[in-house]
């Protein structure tokens, strides 16, 4: 095992910035109080909360944001949030990339409700064709995510929202914004956005913190109950130490980076060396292609095996096409997008953060020319 | 009046002479396993009793997964000549008991005052006085009491019933090749359940399986050691054996060749554990690499008897003992024990030792690799409590 280690893992996770662990640990140590209180302390703590909020709404020109404990319950509260607060039934459109929190709430919407697949093209993209066929009348919601996380293909939402304008204005959009949140800057109300959600781990914020932002106020109803925090939207104590560290990882993600670069530079060094490499998505080159994840596949290299070789020589990287589940090994949007079975087996997934460097790319690189030399001799006879 | 724990033996009672040998083995498991409990445990009198016991549900769940272990009984121990007293705690512990029951005394003090037939009669009679919804049933009863009268008097309503078999290390030590599937840890359990101690060795192929594929095994052999005590367990990296295999080996002979490395490196590390037996998990035509002619084949590779308790059972009755023993949701975890990559499409099922010998001879250096995977294997201690564990790390 090797001591140095790249890490290119950022969709999954990032790693928490200084700024942001020195933000939690002085609001658990001096903020401690609860939010409610009335005495000056909790005052304080109350009020640091909402200078977060500020900082929210001002990053996405938002016109509400709620705090939850992550993507997932930011996920599930702005589409069951929303449904539950509507008067009459009818259909939600959600497309097959969609991540599982956004899935599985759409699996379960209230009584009066369905909910359709919206098909996604070979890139990786929601075909917008089969969205504009599926805009009929009784269309109550459309979710579609900003950046897919396991291809990274950018999605089109500005196409999305022009076509519920004219086919079906007033119709909901939600966006799950995990991936997206300030890596590619969005404005909720220019963009025909009602709810993004977001998380704080994936931009280097502390873990079991994430937020709803609203495009219109006062638009859901609660998905948990309790002392009526968060105007009643989402009950339980305030994270208050986890708004803290969103608050520093939002102030100081780098609005400046060259994560686009470093990312085409080492799919064009890969590609050289390996022509029989594979792209997961969209050209990395294209403006659909998100800034800080690619998807690629080594066949005759299977991906478990070389995220095992890479591991050993300190480069963390991730399947592509992640087993989640025991029932299905590998994942629906890449099987929605009709990739072989060869691509699937061998997808691995990079992905960037604005502090990776120009040297760990070329560690990475050359760990994964040497590993897919060494092992693509052992394929299945 | 104290609460404490009556553990009965089974099969040791079969024994002659060397009964002791046989007792003292099982006190040495039994204080084993409840260390972490801190307990005190001893023999008398045919009977092992663990006094001290706060949480009596983990402790029992311990103790009954003790290989020679018959059951274990949750008792009180009282003074026995206050007879008043006994028949009064044995009614206390029928309340609210309805349907049948019977008293089941057994005088091991013969000097007692009356005899068992006079304690079951004033007994019961103090019970159903003070609980009429029951009635006697010598035959069939729904609820039994036991009354125990030795230095003292043991008085028990619940016996958990224990695994059974003999304790650990009354019949010498086996080396077991763990895959992490669901059948070895089932044949592990098996012959460790005759007192057999085992010594795990797992064949590990980084970067083709990973960290979460060997620690499934660790956990694997952890689960059984709950019932045979700590596991030495060898890792053995296998990699370039494997590659090997793949480069110079027809593809259909290589589960084989790999197969029987496999059981060469096993008794290798037999030979240094002075082990008298290897054990696998192989049943007749499971797999290509399970016909007659390929155990045959694999065979030939060990200088000691390969134990295959499974050999006459079907898929679907491993998976219902492996469920029974605890191991079968951890087997079924997806990561790989073995990478696809080196099972071919097509392997020999009817295969000649003279093409698996000549597939061999086709591996340069074989004998040089497979010395430096036995030197190079990782060892580990596996127990029940990953504390135990502390022991491990060091090389072959």
């Amino acid at each position: 095992m090797s001591d140095y280690t790249v890490y290119l893992d950022n969709a999954a996770t990032t790693k928490p910035a200084q700024a942001v662990i020195d933000a939690v640990a002085i609001s658990l140590r001096d903020g401690f109080y609860n939010p409610s209180a009335i005495y000056k302390p909790a005052v304080a703590a109350a009020k640091e909360i909402e200078n977060c909020r500020m900082l929210i709404m001002d990053s996405l020109q938002a016109e509400q944001v709620v705090f939850t404990s992550g993507g997932t319950e930011a996920n599930n509260l702005g589409i069951l949030g929303r449904l539950s607060n509507s008067r009459q039934g009818g259909r939600v459109l959600y497309s097959l990339l969609e991540h599982p929190s956004v899935k599985s709430a759409c699996q379960v919407v209230p009584e009066g409700f369905e909910a359709i697949g919206i098909p996604i093209d070979p890139s990786g993209r929601v075909d917008l064709h089969a969205l504009d066929d599926l805009l009929t009348p009784d269309i109550r919601m459309v979710c579609v995510m900003q950046v897919n996380n396991e291809t990274g293909a950018l999605q089109p939402l500005d196409e999305v929202a022009q076509a519920i304008k004219e086919k079906a204005p007033g119709v909901w959009l939600h966006v799950d914004g995990v991936q997206g949140y300030l890596r590619h800057p969005i404005r909720l109300k220019d963009a025909g956005i009602d709810s993004y959600a977001f998380s704080g781990h994936k931009i280097h914020g502390p873990k079991g913190v994430g937020a709803l932002a609203l495009g219109r106020k006062n638009s859901l109803k609660p998905c948990l109950f309790g002392g009526g925090q968060e105007s009643g939207l989402r009950s339980g104590t305030e994270n208050t130490p986890g708004i803290a560290g969103l608050m520093a990882a939002v102030r100081d993600f780098p609005r400046e980076h060259v994560m686009r670069r470093l990312k085409i530079h080492l799919y064009e060094r890969l590609k050289t060396a390996i022509p029989a490499l594979i792209v997961n998505g969209p050209d990395p080159q294209s403006a659909y292609a998100c800034d800080h994840i690619i998807n690629l596949s080594f066949p005759p290299v299977r991906a478990e095996t070389m995220l095992h070789a890479l591991e050993a020589k300190g480069v963390y990287v991730s399947h592509g096409s992640a087993c989640s589940s025991r029932k299905s090994r590998h994942s629906d949007t890449l099987k929605a997008m009709g990739v072989s079975q060869a691509a699937l087996e061998g997808a691995i997934r990079f992905s960037l953060s604005p502090l990776t460097t120009a040297d760990e790319i070329e560690v990475a690189v050359r760990a994964t020319l040497e590993s897919f030399e060494a092992l693509k001799a052992f394929t299945r006879r | 009046m104290t609460e404490l724990l009556l553990v009965k033996y089974a099969e040791i009672h079969l024994k002659g002479l060397n009964r002791p040998y046989f007792q003292k083995l099982l006190l040495k498991r039994i204080k084993e396993t409840v260390r972490p409990f801190a307990l005190n445990v001893e023999f008398f009198d045919s009977r092992i009793f663990i006094r001290g016991v706060q949480d009596i549900e983990a402790v029992i769940e311990r103790v009954r997964k003790v290989f020679g272990v018959h059951a274990v009984c949750a008792a009180v121990e009282m003074n026995k000549a206050d007879f008043g007293a006994i028949c009064t705690a044995a009614a206390g512990m029928m309340t609210g008991l309805a349907g049948t029951f019977k008293v089941r005394a057994r005088r091991a003090d013969k000097r007692y005052f009356i005899d068992s037939p006079e304690i079951n009669t004033r007994i019961g009679a103090v019970i159903l006085e003070k609980n009429p919804a029951l009635v006697v049933d010598v035959h069939q009863p729904e609820h039994v009491i036991n009354v125990e009268i030795r230095d003292q008097a043991l008085l028990y309503t619940r016996e958990v019933p224990g695994v059974g078999g003999l304790p650990s290390g009354s019949s010498g030590k086996a080396m077991l090749m763990l895959s992490g599937g669901i059948d070895s840890p089932v044949a592990g359990y098996m012959i460790a359940k005759r007192g057999v101690v085992l010594n795990a060795v797992h064949f590990f192929s980084f970067p083709y399986t990973g960290e979460l594929a060997r620690e499934k095994v660790l956990s694997l052999a952890r689960a059984l050691s709950e019932y045979c005590g700590v596991i030495k367990t060898y890792i053995v990296s296998f990699t370039k054996l494997q590659e090997a295999i793949h480069v110079h080996c027809p593809p259909e002979y290589s589960t084989l060749v790999m197969r029987r490395l496999m059981v060469r490196i096993t008794d290798f590390l037999a030979e240094r554990e002075k082990a008298t037996a290897l054990i696998t998990g192989e049943s007749i035509g499971q797999v290509a690499s399970q016909t007659m002619e390929a155990l045959a084949v694999t065979d030939r590779m060990a200088s000691r008897p390969v134990f295959r308790p499974l050999i006459g059972f079907d898929k679907i009755e491993i998976i219902r003992l492996a469920e029974k023993i605890g191991t079968y949701e951890t087997s079924s975890l997806p990561y790989e024990d073995c990478c696809t990559v080196f099972t071919p499409r097509h392997p020999v099922t009817r295969p000649k030792l003279s093409k698996v010998l000549e597939a061999e001879a086709a591996i340069p250096e074989l004998d040089a690799m497979v010395a430096v995977a036995v030197e190079t294997a990782e060892l580990l201690y596996i127990g029940p409590d990953k504390e135990e564990d502390a022991l491990s790390g060091e090389t072959a």
